[in-house]
This record gives structure tokens, C-alpha cells and sequence, in this order.
């Protein structure tokens, strides 16, 4: 099969312009009669379905959080980026396109790339509409900061909750619609599968989280927007009902998986610190504008942090990279910090931390200064750990955080199944490698709201002539069929193990083989691994309670069986990638001082893998660049 | 570190519930609240009984899923924080914990220590909102907004909907909850010109979802995450007010 | 609610002017007892043929009845929001005894008001019980009421006591009362809660020191 992106023609400024003038619409009549399902309702969920209610369709949006408000857009702190030139810094739609392209490390599409940042600057207009009470200056205007690997202000930002209080927007335009009987809400309602008829996504079956009842819905065309799943190592910065369930139900169901084993690891998130720990919890990336990065230059040094003195410290991060020092980009701050670890140079309690030490900032510009900088950052490590920053040092440590990779998509959003979309982080598109701090909010909005609006009646035109599939079809029989057989089976296993325990050992072999640093051998034995837990599992597990009830335990069973094969997956892709590419770092592939080595004559494409009863099969997207020319990252 | 959970179980909506008690043992102090109540789930599985069902998300404090009755306070015993924000090292060595869910007519229970919070979603449809569609919206920097408008529309927006505040009060007013989003969108330039509509259709749904009236004890400012403040409240009433007389 | 709310609100305003009004006229019992009995018995007087001051009676009454009939409805509106009390709820962490307490506090003040009006209000204007004499100026001797009424150790005793009720509710309330009606003013509102502890506390000594005086002249 051949990827076809169906990327519009024309210059790279007109794609977006000439791909509209060319979709088809649909009469307002006639968008009453299509249907559509959205699945989550995160920024990219409730924005595409509010969206789409607005332009007549009906739409049913699902998600398993008690309310539509819980997403886990809700979490991102520093902000979301626009090319609006508000500093008059030299900011632009094309500089704001090559740096998320080259952040990315020219892994993504240039086409899809340039339409995020165009369509940049009317988002931030229709979220200040929309009453997102955005940071401003005395005179009323907006204000912007600036953000790791960029040269210009372009990050609007509401204090340190910037993610929620756009997602309370979407949330609140969702409701909008709900109210105007736009919009059918199903909270607590988590998919199971998808059901495709004749080639083409017609609905899903979903578990009722209350009841435990399975329910079908039909729809013309449904639309996955479900996030990250990181929680495949366990130990992330995301919520821990975040899952990859939907996205590998409708892999197996025939779409293509791109990049998956593309995941951001962020560099300043605080230490593991005991076994039964389920959640790693971000610290702004900000604190390291003041901030300095180290570890003791003496192996297992047990002294507290205060007695070690100056010259036994290694300040690593400004030793390798003298120009960028503590700013060095999240995957390399990410590395650096493991190398340190995994030398036997790790801090706290479990080994597994790195001090990052505000004396010098303290004793320069004075402690009132720093309070009112990071002031709540301080209050909030001294609220999870118990201890005052101000005094001692912070232990941090890197953290699993954002998938870059997910379903194939092409320029239209569509992945491989015809009249199935994935939107926002749970599909593969603009971030490419490595992703631009500020831009996941970014590209979750767009999806929602601006492209998936624009692109969804491109396929709905011809649903329109095709009769309304119904949950009366055997197919959707079939799959409830099969979503019933599996519950049954994990209650019935009744083994002596907990799903958490599974969890762990997973998310150990994940972050040990599949994160910061790779190596063939490590994946090879990553994957032997993988099996084994899986083979485990389905014998070994024990899941309490029953199908017909609220039942906790079985849902975590559910994701836990497929992120298992999720990990197999990620840690196929790679050990199939020889080269290094943003977050994506092969040992093999390095530099001669131990910098990532891209391989773009060889590995110049988006792997695109298939799901074949059990194997995965790779399909090669060949990336173009037309209007750019790859270069090597450097920030030394 | 060893406690004694003292738990409300029930197993469904209709069911009468009790509470149980539960000796755990091998806790340790940096365990979050939630992470204990994990573990002791691990052991009940381990015994081949049913998990206590409790609900969580982020697990940073921002979400506003998890909440619980902890000894006696919404959200535990300090100020100002959520469920997951809790740690074991603010309790002691042998200590008796009490985990209740949140008590309200307009919260009915689901299961063990689940409450249906969809009362507070109801409230927001009915105006917590800006009616502009997608698309319409004029140049971001064309409507000024002072600075100091927009901090304390930050301050009201704060909120992260988990309950709290129905819970702590003896009245299980939602009167903070409604007015932090009324306050909200009202103070905007973008949210005036629908302000009285919107006032007095949340405040109304309010009162038809059941929850009681607001009389001012203050505990919800203590119990809430975001530290939204009482006068919130106050000011509902003002702008409801007004817009009763602009009605007139 | 809304309207009710307000108007307990209004109504509980309008009961704490009135508060101050008859505080000030018992101040004259603490004078010597000859100057007393004659300014407070003409000021009795006075109140009693003014026809404004009979409409503001009337007002006063409605007030009474209307801030009673509606705190007793939103009582128990408000309980059954909350039909399920918790096993344990440590409220003294999180707010002022006072202020969870309002109905049982006015529970206390409508008990002392009742007994209040029987000593009182029953005797003069309804005639009820031992008549009451005119003073030498021809007035009724309302001060001969009021003084015999304090040598009861009992009376004193009861007087006071309940003196304490109401200065909790008047704490909790003056200030709520501002904010029920929708004065959010923050810094308005910190002088405001000054003012409501100082208010409140000058009715409660006051009101309930004065019959220990009488008692102890």
C-alpha cells in the first residue's frame, strides 16, 4: 500500500487556501442528517465537536473523566505559541513554521507543519473571544514569554495554567452546544473498539464506567481524539486514566501507527521516590532560566546536598554545552541527566535525581526576586516532597511526557481507515521527532477546532449518498462480541497478581530500554521482555469485581493489555530507526562527542506500521523538504 | 508507617452503604493519600476482594477528579489543597483515617467514595459561556483588557470544579462554584453581552439542581484547591441583582 | 431564595438599627434612679403617641416575622441539600462556630424575645397581667417595670445569658447581611468585618450588662 498524504498543490503559503477552495461542502440541510462521533474531549475533542455542532452536525463526544472538564489538557502549565509578531521581534508565520520543523528535527511535514503555524494567530483571537483570561499588560494588550529553542516571544500563557483555562474554554463551548441540543455528552464512557463496515469507520462500542453495560453507536464518521499515551512506561507526567486503548483498538482495526516510539521526555519533573509512586509530577521548564543543573562529582556522594562543596560539584549540562548550559533543549537536558544517573552520579532517596540549585540565583538577585518568579513552583515542591527549595537544592529527574508519535494522518486528518480522524496528540502529525515546548496546546486547537471542521465534509459529501449505518449491523454484533470476550476472559483469569504489578514491570522495561537512549540490544531484549510480561499476564492476573458494576480494576486491565502491545510496537519502531532524531537517540548512531547523528539519505521518512495478527508490518511516508533544507541541531 | 482506613463502601447508587475498616501496613511518608489507598487496593485484590472505588486523573492538582472526606475535611487535613496534593506525612504513625465521599443531595453517590458531580456540568450550560462560533472572533488585541481585569477574572477562573466547596458546606451551597464562572466571564469585555442572562440562568439551575443556599461560613474558601475567594459570592449576588433590575 | 435571602438580609439590617436605637434608651436606666425613672418613663411616652414611631413598630414586627419565617424555610431548604451527614466533620477548622450555628443562635434570641415581649411588651400595650402605675408626671412607669423586673435574680440572669447568642448571630450576620445583598468590595469588606465584631460586641456587653447594673444598684 502506498502512504498518500494528499498534501494540496501550489506554494507551501497557499496549501491550506487552495485545499479548501477544492474540498467539497455540504448543505446545511444536509449536515442535520451526518452524524458524527468524537472520542474524548481534551482541546482537540471538545473543540472539533463543539466546532462541528456549530456547522450542523450532529455529534455524540465521549470520554471516560466524570466530566468533559477533567481531560488532561488541563495539566499543561507554560503555554501555547502564535506567530502574531506582537514583540515586533522579527516573529512570522515562516520562522514559527521552521523552528517547529527543525525542533522536530525535519521528521514531519512541511505542509502540515506551516498550516499549524498559520493558523497560530486566529486561534489566539478566537480564544480571547472566547473569554480566556489570557496574561496582559498594564495597557490592555497580551503579553508573551519566551520558551526553550526559539529566539522570539511568542508563548501567550494565563499564569501557570494556561492548558486549563483553554480547556475550560472548549469545555464550556462544548456545553454550548450540548444546550442547544447540538451535542449529545457521554461522560464516563470509555471506547472498547471501533467497528468498520465495508472498509469505513461506522461507530464504536463503548463500556459504560457506571453500569459496566456495553453500548454501540453508529455514525457517519468517527473521530479519535484521545491524547498521549506514555502511560505505557507507567511513570509520566500525564493523568493516570490516560490510555492508548482507542487509538490501538483502530490500529488493529487496519490504521497505520506512525512513529511510535517517538516520545518526549521531559527534562525537570520530580524523582520516583518509592515503589508504589504513580505519577511523576512536572516543574515548569521555566525554573531553569535561573536555575543551575548537577550532580556530585563523587560517585554515591551521601552528603546533603548543602555540604558538598563548590568544586565537588559538576555542573554537566553547562560543561557540554557551554552556549545553551541550562537551556539546552528538553532532549538533551533529558539525556545528559540520564548519562549522569546511569554513571552512579544520581541523587535522592531511589539514585535516580539530579540537584537543580537556586544558591546562585538566590545570592544574586536576592531571595524576594526568585519568590515572586517561581514563587508557586516553590510552594508546590515543598507541598509533594516537604522540603523548602529555598534552602536546599530540588531534585528532579526526567519524566515521561509527550507522544510525538500516533495514528498515520494525512493532510486532511484522516488515518488509513476511510471516515476515521485522529486529532490532536494522539495522532502522528506536526510535531515530528521532538516537539517545541508551547506547541502541544497549539496543535491539539488547530486540529479541533480549524482543520478537522474543514476537512471532515471533504468525506462526509459522499457519506451523504450512502445509507446511515446502523448498530443493528452484524458487524457491530461481531465487535461487541469480541469486547465482551476479552473482559470476560481478564475476570476470569483469576491468577494471583495485580494489574499494577504488571504496570511496573512494564513501565521498568519501557523506561530502561525505550526512552532517552536506545540500543539495538536493549530493544531486542526489550521486546523478549515485553512478550514475557504480556504471556504473564494473561495467566497471572487477578481483576477483582465483576462486568456488570463499576469496576476500577477492569478498566486499568483493559489499557494495561494494550499498552502491552503497545510497548511491543514502540520498541519496534525503534530498533528499526538506525539513526538518531530528536528525542529518538540510538547509541549507535552518534556523534564522536556524543551528539545525535540523523541519517536523512536512509531515514528521511515517517515509518507507518500495519497491524497484522500480531506483527507489524512498516510502510514508508518519504518526507519532502521543498522549501527547506534539513540541517544538523546544534546547541552547544 | 501503619494506619487504619476507616471507609465508607457502598456498592451502588441504590444500596445502603457502611463503613469498614482496613489495618495497612508498609507506608511510607512521601506516599501520596491516593498511592496509600492504591496499595491497600493491591492487598484487596491480593485477597480476592472488590478495589474501593475512588476517582483521580492528574494526580497534580488541576484536574479536580479526585476528592474525598478525609478526617473530617474536604480534600484532608490542610488548606487549600486537592485529594492527590496529600501525603501520608501529614498524618501519624497508628493514626485512625476517615474516608467519606462528598455528602449533597445534588452529589448522589455511585460507588464507595464516587459521587456524581454532573449537577456542577449542568450549571455551566446553562450560560457559563461565551456564544461566539468558531471563526468569528475579531483580532485578539482589537478589545483591550486591563491588566487588572484580567488578573481577577484569572483569580474566579481558577477553579477546577472538584467539589469542594459543596462538600465543606453545611449547606452544600454551590454558590462558589457558580459565581468563581460567573465572575469569570462577566468581568470580560467579552463576556458583558450576554453578563445578565448568564447570572441569572446559572444561578437559577443552581438552585434547581438542589444545592442549598449560601450562608456565608466561609468554609469553602478554606477547602478549595484554588483559595477562590468568598467574595466571589458577594459579588454573584450584586451582579444578579442588577441584572434583575435591568429586567425590570 | 434569592429574594428571601435578601430580604433576611434586609430585614436582619433593619433589626440591628433598631438595635442601637433601643440600646441608647437603656442607657438612661443606668443614670441615678430619680432621673431615670422620669427621662426613661417620658421617652416611653414619647414612642408610644408618636404615629412615625407607630409605623416603624409595625415595620419592626413584619421584620421579626418575615426574618423568622424565612430563616426557618432556607433552614430546611438547606438541610435537605445535605441529607447525609458526615461521620466526622471537623467544621471548627474551616469556620467560626457562629456561623454554622445561625438557626440555633436565633433559635435562642426568638426564645429570649418571647420572654422579653411577655415582661415588656404585654404588660404596657396589651394591658396583660399586674397593671402598671403612671408616675408622678402622669406617665406609665415603664422604669418601675423594667427596675422591678431586675431585682429577680433570675430575670438578671437570664437577661444577660442570652445576651451572648446575640452577639454571635449579630457577628455572623451583620457582615453576611452585606455580603448576601452583593457588597464585595475586599478591602470594604475587612473594615466591615471590624466593624461587625465591634457592633456586635458593644450590643451584647451593652444589653446584657445593663440589667446586672440595675440589678446591682
Amino acid at each position: 500500500m502506498v502512504l498518500y498524504a494528499k498534501i494540496p498543490n501550489g506554494p507551501l503559503e497557499n496549501k491550506w487556501r487552495n485545499y479548501q477552495i477544492t474540498s467539497q461542502l455540504i448543505n446545511p440541510a444536509n449536515k442535520k442528517k451526518l452524524n458524527v462521533i468524537v472520542v474524548g474531549s481534551g482541546l482537540a475533542g471538545a473543540g472539533a465537536a463543539a466546532t462541528l455542532a456549530e456547522l450542523g452536525y450532529d455529534v455524540k463526544c465521549f470520554c471516560y473523566q466524570d466530566s468533559a472538564r477533567r481531560a488532561h489538557s488541563v495539566a499543561a502549565q507554560g503555554g501555547i505559541n502564535a506567530a502574531k509578531n506582537y514583540q515586533h521581534d522579527g516573529d512570522s508565520v515562516w520562522r514559527m513554521f521552521y523552528d517547529t520543523l527543525k525542533g522536530g528535527d525535519f521528521r514531519s511535514r512541511e505542509a502540515n507543519v506551516y498550516r499549524l503555524a498559520e493558523l497560530s494567530a486566529p486561534l489566539i483571537d478566537h480564544y480571547v473571544q472566547q473569554g480566556v483570561p489570557f496574561a496582559r499588560e498594564y495597557g490592555g494588550v497580551l503579553v508573551n514569554r519566551s520558551f526553550g529553542g526559539v529566539h522570539v516571544q511568542r508563548t501567550f500563557y494565563a499564569r501557570g495554567q494556561t492548558g486549563q483555562q483553554l480547556l475550560l474554554a472548549a469545555y464550556s463551548q462544548l456545553y454550548k452546544m450540548k444546550r442547544a441540543k447540538k451535542v449529545q455528552m457521554f461522560p464516563r464512557h470509555e471506547m472498547l473498539d471501533l467497528v468498520v463496515i465495508e472498509g469505513k469507520a461506522k461507530g464504536i462500542v463503548v463500556r459504560d464506567l457506571t453500569t459496566g453495560e456495553l453500548k454501540r453507536f453508529a455514525a457517519d464518521a468517527v473521530v479519535l481524539a484521545t491524547g498521549g499515551y506514555s502511560r505505557v512506561f507507567r511513570l509520566s507526567t500525564l493523568a493516570i486514566g490516560c490510555n492508548g486503548s482507542a487509538i490501538w483498538k483502530a490500529h488493529k482495526r487496519g490504521a497505520f501507527f506512525a512513529a511510535p516510539s517517538f516520545t518526549q521526555i521531559h527534562p525537570t519533573a520530580l524523582p520516583q521516590t518509592s515503589e508504589a509512586q504513580s505519577k511523576l509530577t512536572l516543574m515548569s521548564e521555566s525554573l531553569r532560566n535561573d536555575g543551575r543543573i548537577w550532580v556530585p562529582k563523587k560517585k554515591d556522594d551521601d552528603r546533603n546536598a548543602n555540604a558538598i562543596p563548590e568544586e565537588e560539584r559538576d555542573y554537566y549540562l553547562e560543561r557540554r554545552y557551554p552556549s545553551f548550559g541550562n537551556l539546552a533543549p528538553r532532549d538533551i537536558a533529558s539525556r545528559a541527566a540520564k548519562e549522569r544517573i546511569d554513571a552512579g552520579y544520581g541523587v535522592g532517596r531511589l539514585k535516580n535525581a539530579v540537584y537543580l540549585d537556586f544558591k546562585h540565583a538566590i545570592e544574586r538577585f536576592g531571595i524576594e526576586i526568585i519568590k515572586d518568579r517561581y514563587g508557586n513552583l516553590f510552594k508546590m515542591y515543598k507541598k509533594i516532597t516537604g522540603v523548602d527549595a529555598y534552602e536546599e537544592p530540588m531534585q528532579i529527574s526526567p519524566a515521561a511526557h509527550f507522544s510525538m508519535g500516533g495514528l498515520w494522518v494525512d493532510y486532511e486528518l484522516m488515518t488509513t481507515i476511510p471516515g476515521l480522524y485522529a486529532i490532536g496528540e494522539c495522532n502522528f502529525s506536526d510535531h515530528g521527532a521532538n516537539r517545541l515546548g508551547a506547541n502541544s496546546l497549539l496543535q491539539a486547537s488547530i486540529d479541533g477546532y480549524f482543520v478537522l471542521p474543514n476537512t471532515i465534509n471533504n468525506y462526509l459529501a459522499n457519506a451523504l449518498k450512502e445509507d446511515h449505518p446502523t448498530t443493528e449491523h452484524p458487524e457491530f454484533e461481531k465487535v461487541e462480541k469480541e469486547v465482551a470476550a476479552q473482559i470476560n476472559k481478564l475476570l476470569f483469569i483469576k491468577g494471583d497478581k495485580t494489574v499494577d504489578h504488571f504496570h511496573r514491570e512494564l513501565g521498568k522495561v519501557m523506561w530502561q530500554e525505550c526512552t532517552m537512549s536506545r540500543n539495538k540490544e536493549g530493544l531486542e531484549k526489550a521486546i523478549s521482555q515485553i512478550q514475557k510480561i504480556k504471556d504473564a499476564f494473561w495467566k497471572e492476573v487477578n481483576v477483582t469485581g465483576g462486568h456488570h458494576e463499576m469496576n476500577t480494576e477492569l478498566e486499568k486491565a483493559l489499557r494495561l493489555a494494550d499498552f502491552i502491545e503497545l510497548g511491543l510496537l514502540m520498541c519496534t519502531d525503534a530498533l528499526e530507526r538506525e539513526e538518531s532524531c530528536g528525542a529518538h537517540f540510538r547509541e549507535e548512531h552518534q556523534t564522536s562527542d556524543g551528539e545525535a547523528l540523523r541519517h536523512d539519505e536512509k531515514y528521511s521518512y515517517v515509518s507507518a506500521w500495519e497491524y497484522h495478527n500480531g506483527n507489524f508490518k512498516l510502510h514508508k511516508e518519504t518526507l519532502e523538504f521543498a522549501n527547506v533544507q534539513p540541517t544538523v541541531r546544534s546547541y552547544k | 508507617m501503619k494506619v487504619t482506613f476507616k471507609i465508607w463502601r457502598q456498592e451502588n447508587a441504590k444500596s445502603n452503604g457502611g463503613f469498614q475498616s482496613y489495618e495497612v501496613d508498609g507506608l511510607t511518608d512521601d506516599m501520596s493519600f491516593l498511592e496509600a489507598l492504591d496499595h491497600l487496593n493491591e492487598i484487596l485484590v491480593g485477597q480476592n476482594q472488590k478495589t474501593i472505588a475512588y476517582e483521580y486523573d492528574c494526580r497534580e492538582g488541576i484536574c479536580g477528579q479526585c476528592g474525598v472526606f478525609i478526617n473530617g475535611r474536604a480534600h484532608g487535613p490542610l488548606d487549600n489543597i486537592t485529594t492527590c496534593q496529600l501525603h501520608m506525612r501529614s498524618f501519624t504513625d497508628g493514626q485512625t483515617i476517615v474516608v467519606e465521599p462528598w455528602r449533597a443531595k445534588a452529589f448522589p453517590v455511585i460507588k464507595d467514595l464516587v459521587v456524581d458531580r454532573s449537577a456542577l456540568d449542568n450549571i455551566m450550560e446553562q450560560g457559563g459561556y461565551i456564544s461566539a462560533k468558531t471563526g468569528t472572533a475579531p483580532e485578539a488585541n482589537a478589545i483591550l483588557v486591563g491588566k487588572d481585569v484580567a488578573d481577577k477574572a484569572m483569580d474566579a477562573a481558577a477553579c477546577i470544579g472538584c467539589g469542594a466547596c459543596v462538600a465543606s458546606c453545611k449547606n452544600a451551597s454551590a454558590a462558589l462554584f457558580t459565581a468563581a464562572k460567573i465572575n469569570h466571564m462577566n468581568s470580560l469585555p467579552q463576556g458583558k453581552q450576554e453578563a445578565h442572562r448568564r447570572v441569572l440562568e446559572m444561578s437559577r439551575q443552581m438552585e434547581l439542581e438542589g444545592f442549598g443556599s449560601c450562608t456565608f461560613t466561609g468554609a469553602c474558601e478554606v477547602e478549595c484547591p484554588e483559595g477562590i475567594s468568598i467574595t466571589n459570592i458577594a459579588e454573584m449576588n450584586a451582579r444578579r441583582a442588577m441584572a434583575k433590575w435591568h429586567n425590570l | 431564595m434569592f429574594l428571601r435571602k435578601s430580604i433576611i438580609a434586609l430585614t436582619g439590617l433593619f433589626l440591628c438599627i433598631f438595635l442601637i436605637v433601643h440600646l441608647s434608651a437603656n442607657i438612661i436606666l443606668l443614670l441615678p434612679q430619680e432621673t431615670a425613672r422620669g427621662l426613661y418613663n417620658a421617652y416611653a411616652t414619647t414612642l408610644r403617641e408618636s404615629f412615625l414611631i407607630k409605623i416603624v413598630a409595625y415595620v419592626l414586627y413584619l421584620s421579626i416575622i418575615l426574618h423568622v419565617i424565612y430563616a426557618i424555610q432556607i433552614t430546611f431548604k438547606n438541610r435537605r441539600a445535605k441529607p447525609k451527614k458526615y461521620l466526622e466533620n471537623k467544621l471548627r477548622q474551616n469556620s467560626s462556630w457562629a456561623s454554622q450555628n445561625m438557626g440555633l443562635l436565633g433559635v435562642a434570641i426568638l426564645l429570649f424575645l418571647v420572654v422579653h415581649l411577655a415582661n415588656f411588651w404585654a404588660r404596657i400595650k396589651l394591658g396583660l397581667g399586674e397593671g402598671v402605675r403612671l408616675d408622678d408626671n402622669g406617665h406609665v412607669d415603664v422604669y418601675e417595670v423594667t427596675y422591678s423586673l431586675f431585682q429577680n435574680s433570675y430575670y438578671v440572669f437570664f437577661y444577660t445569658v442570652l445576651m451572648v447568642p446575640l452577639g454571635l448571630h449579630l457577628h455572623h450576620g451583620f457582615k453576611s447581611a452585606f455580603m448576601t445583598l452583593g457588597f464585595y468590595h475586599k478591602k470594604g469588606l475587612n473594615i466591615l468585618a471590624k466593624i461587625s465584631l465591634a457592633y456586635a460586641g458593644m450590643m451584647s456587653i451593652g444589653f446584657g450588662i445593663i440589667p446586672l447594673m440595675v440589678y446591682l444598684k
